[in-house]
């Protein structure tokens, strides 16, 4: 029976990979470029932080947003910019915040809110919950169905 | 009913029924009872004369702390020797000659249906004993022995008496994890419960799990996860007076199964809780399934048929 | 209702309302099958992202959504031994049940107390929004359920300790 336990897909030319789903989503930089853009990116959002800035600083912290494979560490880097800048925000302030934003904007808002969401031992539930709530209030639930179908994952 | 009885409740009801009957008849009944305890009621010679004979593992060590004397005194002439074959101790009630006055006899299906209760208090009547001659002066002071009794497998109680008081331990297995669980709550209970006021005067309660306490080292025992050791600490006030102390034996010797008892109530409780809560759930899943998708439908001449 | 249970089920709802998009697919592997993407795991373009919604550490939900199923798995909060003991009997009592429950899944997916898997079949014999109600309801009545046991568990406890102890008096 040695021969039902080979995969025969692996022969198949049409196959569609993992791999090559994956791939579809890369940027074609390399690495160093993409950190160093996520490096400079958290800079000057901590710039905007401190002169009190905090919508603008959102808004640039949502920027390209570093997509596709072996990017572990730009990716961390970068979901902590964004919930420091989520956390600077009064509870009441969360709806105007929103509106502020793009369609495209918040989906990337909603990617890194889920990012952040499957951490829980490193970032604050609660406050996520809010935003989530009010962003779905907002952007309906095909923002989230963008989450789950886009390969160009945030983590 | 949270206390449980310290007599065996058939042998009570099946000798008061055997005492009242106007006929006699033949009778042939194995009961048991806690802790692996059997008895075997018979009328072998005829059928006034009925047998109870009684078996219990742990009764050769029970006979070295004095079970005999306590058989003596209260049972004296109902006991048969030797006793029936397999068995450890055999009583005979003839029941042409028992009292007339109903209190009596009473008294005497009282007697018979504590059997098991008077063998145990062997060795806490003796180390309560032990324990009064080091509060009296005059005698000299005993060495007493730490006296076990392997009453179940795995499980022994450890009694021995001290300068100022009496320790009871009782070692206990707790088969499955929640078990484990549960005896650990209850326990601490016991622990605590003396921290209420009106509660004060009741025997301090100490447990461990795992490890035996440090009266027991000396035995080697082998630690295991499944043991608890939960230990008594008995003073004179609970045995200075004769029926306090047979009071207190009852209670303490009780205790295991009572334990034991409660906490199998209580899986039973959470157990309908879980049915009456899953039921509940079911409703609501329900509520999701689209009502009457398969009724009878009409049509226009009368006909009816079912859509599927 | 405590201030970030509500935000938390929320949450679960708009992902599951989203997640729920389900329809009828055959595999594309093997003909003539058609089962539940998400278990069968053979086609990986037609898996979607998982999602993880977290109270904190110990409260979290998996949403794992494929073409043409949705898993729900369920981390229910455990402070101490006794409520994880009480959490594993009254899952597995609910899981010895899966049956009756159409959506529940036997087993739960590593890491978790609890697991659903709703396929099309499901949504198309029942209201999709009900089923999500019956999930946050789950989630909701299970902690209620499992604290409520466990006081009972003390209280009993309390009870028999102190008529046991009461007859030395």
């Amino acid at each position: 029976m040695a021969f039902r336990r080979i995969d025969i897909d692996q022969y198949d030319e049409d196959i569609y990979t993992e791999e090559e789903i994956l791939a579809d989503a890369e940027s074609g930089r390399s690495i160093d470029e993409i950190n160093s853009v996520v490096d400079a990116r958290a800079t000057d959002v901590r710039n905007l932080l401190t002169r009190g800035n905090n919508s603008d600083a959102l808004t640039k912290s949502l920027e390209d947003p570093p997509y596709g494979r072996n990017l572990e560490s730009a990716k961390a880097k970068n979901i902590k910019t964004v919930v420091d800048v989520l956390n600077q925000f009064r509870a009441n302030d969360i709806p105007t915040a929103i509106k502020g934003l793009n369609l495209d904007q918040q989906d990337v808002l909603m990617k890194y809110l889920y990012a952040a969401l499957s951490k829980p031992e490193q970032f604050n539930s609660g406050m996520i919950l809010n935003w989530h709530e009010k962003l779905t209030e907002v952007a309906g639930p095909g923002s989230i169905v963008r989450v789950m179908t886009d390969k160009r994952t945030v983590f | 009913m949270i206390l449980l009885d310290y007599h065996n409740v058939i042998l009570h009801d099946t000798l008061s029924a055997r005492f009242e009957s106007e006929k006699p008849e033949a009778l042939d009944m194995t009961i048991v009872d806690f802790d692996g305890v059997l008895y075997h009621l018979s009328t072998p010679t005829s059928k006034t004369n009925i047998q109870i004979s009684f078996k219990w593992r742990c009764f050769p060590e029970l006979i070295n702390y004095g079970a005999n004397d306590i058989l003596q005194r209260e049972y004296g002439t109902m006991l048969v020797t030797p006793p029936q074959q397999g068995f450890d101790v055999t009583l005979n009630v003839d029941l042409t000659s028992l009292p007339q006055e109903a209190e009596a006899r009473e008294e005497l299906i009282r007697k018979v249906s504590l059997l098991k209760r008077n063998i145990m208090a062997a060795p806490f009547e003796r180390a309560f004993k032990e324990q009064e001659q080091f509060e009296d002066e005059k005698q000299a002071n005993p060495n007493p022995e730490l006296m076990a009794v392997h009453y179940r497998e795995d499980e022994a109680i450890y009694v021995k008496a001290n300068q100022d008081r009496v320790t009871v331990i009782f070692s206990t297995r707790f088969k499955d994890e929640t078990d484990r669980v549960f005896g650990k709550v209850f326990l601490q209970e016991f622990v605590d419960a003396r921290k209420r006021q009106d509660l004060q005067n009741a025997p301090p309660v100490l447990f461990s799990t795992r490890e035996p306490p440090l009266e027991l080292r000396h035995l080697n025992l082998q630690d295991s996860e499944e043991m608890s050791y939960i230990t008594f600490v008995l003073f004179p006030r609970h045995f200075a007076a004769l029926d306090v102390r047979e009071e207190t034996i009852s209670r303490i010797q009780i205790f295991r199964d009572y334990l034991h008892y409660h906490i199998k109530c209580a899986k039973a409780y959470m157990h309908t809780r879980m049915r009456a809560r899953v039921r509940d759930f079911l409703k609501v899943l329900n509520r999701a399934k689209p009502e009457n998708i398969n009724v009878e439908k009409k049509t226009a001449t009368g006909r009816t048929f079912r859509r599927t | 209702m405590s201030n970030t249970l509500r935000p938390y089920l929320t949450a679960v709802r708009s992902t599951l309302t989203a997640a729920m998009c389900v329809e009828n697919f055959s595999s594309q592997v093997v003909e003539r099958h058609n089962k539940p993407e998400i278990e069968a795991g053979t086609s990986k373009e037609v898996i979607m992202n998982p999602l993880m919604i977290s109270r904190n550490e110990n409260e979290q939900v998996l949403i794992e959504t494929s073409v043409n199923s949705v898993r729900i798995s369920i981390k229910i909060k455990q402070a101490d031994d006794l409520e994880t003991i009480l959490c594993h009997k009254f899952s597995r009592f609910m899981m010895m049940r899966a049956d009756n429950f159409v959506i529940l899944r036997r087993k739960p997916v590593d890491g978790y107390d609890i697991s659903f898997l709703i396929t099309n079949t499901h949504t198309e014999q029942m209201y999709k929004h009900k089923l999500v109600d019956f999930i946050v309801h789950f989630m909701e009545a299970v902690d209620r359920e499992i604290s409520e046991m466990k006081l009972s568990v003390n209280k009993r406890a309390r009870t028999v300790a102190e008529s046991y102890l009461g007859q030395f008096m």
